[in-house]
């Protein structure tokens, strides 16, 4: 593992060599007050899923490093040479199996189907699809690769990506050929247009409250710690309260001399790196803690990211582009789950999913069902996993590019760091 | 217990006072009844036990079972009629004892 180091002011002798060195460089002038940054890895190598996460690879499958691997889409439907023997209760089983991605019940209500137990709704509801006239081979089509139909479905080609087997889908389309009556809910909640989306009301600056705030304190002794060089941040910026109002609310930011989007997260590596010689990787809980303590610091004020300057234009406009990048053997680009005339503001099972304004401002958060504390490329990460893509480690550009555009969308909206979730 | 505990308590009160304390220390709780990806069953560890006292006298104690949530928080109240020093003392399965104190003073 290759590091280098980024020198502030007391080196720019050194600068017109540093440029020689490494041409791409050369073209923006460093600013001789920059912060100084490491260069080379800023998380653990090789990098390893998180333990407890699902441990599937998902090699064959689109990542938003490599958006052209997934096998591409059918021109047209497939023509079945023998006509579907399925049997409706194997299909019954097979909707309702949440080893597969979810299961058929996560996005569509199918009347009893899984009890009509908290299905989703952001596909059709196909209580009634038995009643459509519609033919094997239509139905067989629609569950094989929608994309045959819709090339803008959402739906994940169960079929072209592996996810069930032509038998299988023969049981599924006989399953829903049965479908004749509106589902019957057990209770209120179960309706997915009557379910009411979840509010956080709890304070998550309240230390009885949100675990994720005693990362601060944390912060606080790493703040005054002196490293292997023998400096601290204390060293350089005195007392943390006064210097870091504001900062956070800027970041992520465009850094040309790395020729990516830096997060918080990444900068407390590397320029704790490069100045106190710390090593807090990304995602070491004093990496986490710090980045945490960053944005604490700045709470209240309103998210402001750089758009504009060169470097950056281009950085938001690839994590626009990311945003529809279709992922995973799910085949899922993050409008699909979080755009409105998509699946957000919608259920998926009984989880609501959050629109992109708002998903932002409470990160780092400290998530209840994990018992942990996630920054934002922890989450990145996880929704790869959870649409079976295979994650990037956390520093990797794509989702520096994807994060500043994302702060974008959520300019305006106030630090609130850490927030607290399911 | 990784962090210390979480206190929360007024620093003075006056004689005849009912107080209300809030403690919270970080921990699993892990039941015992959960298995791991390899189907192997978690081992039990949970604080067990949470006292507290007052000038060295008794003051609230709790047994602890699995059923309690990761973190647990105990709120109570007290009487107070004179200044003095609360102790309080979390014991874990593992035999782990942590403690902390907080100090009132009565006007």
């Amino acid at each position: 593992m290759q590091r280098g180091l980024f020198l502030g002011p007391a080196a720019i002798a050194l600068v017109a060599l540093a440029t020689l060195a490494l041409p791409r460089l050369a073209a923006t002038a460093p600013d001789p007050g920059a912060a100084p940054l490491a260069t080379g890895d800023a998380s653990a190598r090789p990098w390893k899923r998180y333990p407890g996460w699902p441990s599937r690879d998902s090699v064959k499958f689109n990542t938003l490093a490599n958006p052209n691997v997934s096998p591409p889409a059918p021109k047209e439907p497939r023509k079945l040479t023998k006509p579907l023997a399925g049997d409706p209760a194997i299909g019954a089983k097979l909707v309702a199996d949440r080893t597969r991605g979810g299961s058929c019940l996560a996005c569509h209500v199918m009347g009893q189907a899984g009890n009509a137990d908290m299905p989703g709704n952001v596909g059709p509801d196909l209580s009634e699809i038995g009643n459509a006239g519609l033919d094997d081979d239509t139905l067989f089509n629609f569950v094989n690769d929608a994309r045959v139909y819709n090339a803008e479905s959402v739906m994940p080609p169960w079929g072209t990506n592996g996810l069930f087997s032509d038998e299988e889908i023969g049981h599924i389309v006989a399953f829903l050929k049965t479908l004749k009556s509106p589902a019957v809910f057990p209770t209120s909640v179960d309706d997915p247009s009557k379910r009411p989306p979840p509010v956080e009301h709890r304070d998550n600056l309240d230390e009885m409250v949100n675990p994720g705030l005693w990362t601060v304190e944390k912060a606080q002794q790493l703040w005054d710690a002196r490293g292997p060089t023998g400096s601290s941040c204390a060293g350089c910026h005195g007392q943390a309260a006064e210097r870091f109002k504001t900062w956070a609310a800027g970041m992520p930011k465009w850094e040309p001399r790395l020729d990516k989007v830096l997060g918080i997260e990444e900068f407390v590596y590397r320029h704790a790196k490069a100045t106190t010689g710390f090593d807090w990787l990304m995602q070491s809980s004093e990496n986490t803690a710090m980045a945490v303590y960053l944005r604490f610091l700045a709470n209240g004020q309103a998210m402001h990211v750089d758009v504009t300057s060169p470097g950056a234009k281009e950085a938001f406009e690839r994590g626009r582009a990311l945003t529809a990048t279709k992922v995973g053997q799910l085949n899922f680009s993050c409008l699909d789950c979080h755009d409105p005339k998509r699946g957000g503001l919608k259920w998926i099972r009984g989880q609501w999913l959050g629109e992109q304004r708002g998903q932002l401002d409470h990160f780092p958060t400290w998530r209840t069902s994990q018992q942990a504390i996630w920054d934002i490329r922890k989450r990145f990460e996880w929704c790869n996993v959870a649409v079976w893509a295979n994650e990037l480690p956390p520093e990797a550009k794509e989702y520096g590019d994807l994060e500043l555009y994302l702060a974008s969308v959520n300019a305006g909206l106030k630090l609130n760091v850490p927030g607290i979730r399911h | 217990m990784a962090d210390k505990p979480r206190l929360k308590l007024p620093k003075e009160a006056k004689k005849g006072d009912v107080i209300e304390i809030k403690t919270l220390v970080q921990h699993p709780m892990e039941t015992g009844l959960r298995k791991d990806a390899g189907g192997n069953v978690i081992p039990r560890k949970i604080v067990n036990k949470f006292s507290a006292t007052f000038n060295g006298a008794p003051l609230f104690s709790a047994e602890l079972e699995p059923a309690v949530a990761a973190n647990p928080y105990l709120q109570f109240t007290a009487k107070i009629d004179q200044g003095g020093t609360f102790r309080f003392t979390w014991v874990d399965d593992d035999g782990t004892v942590t403690t902390a104190e907080e100090t009132i003073t009565v006007t």
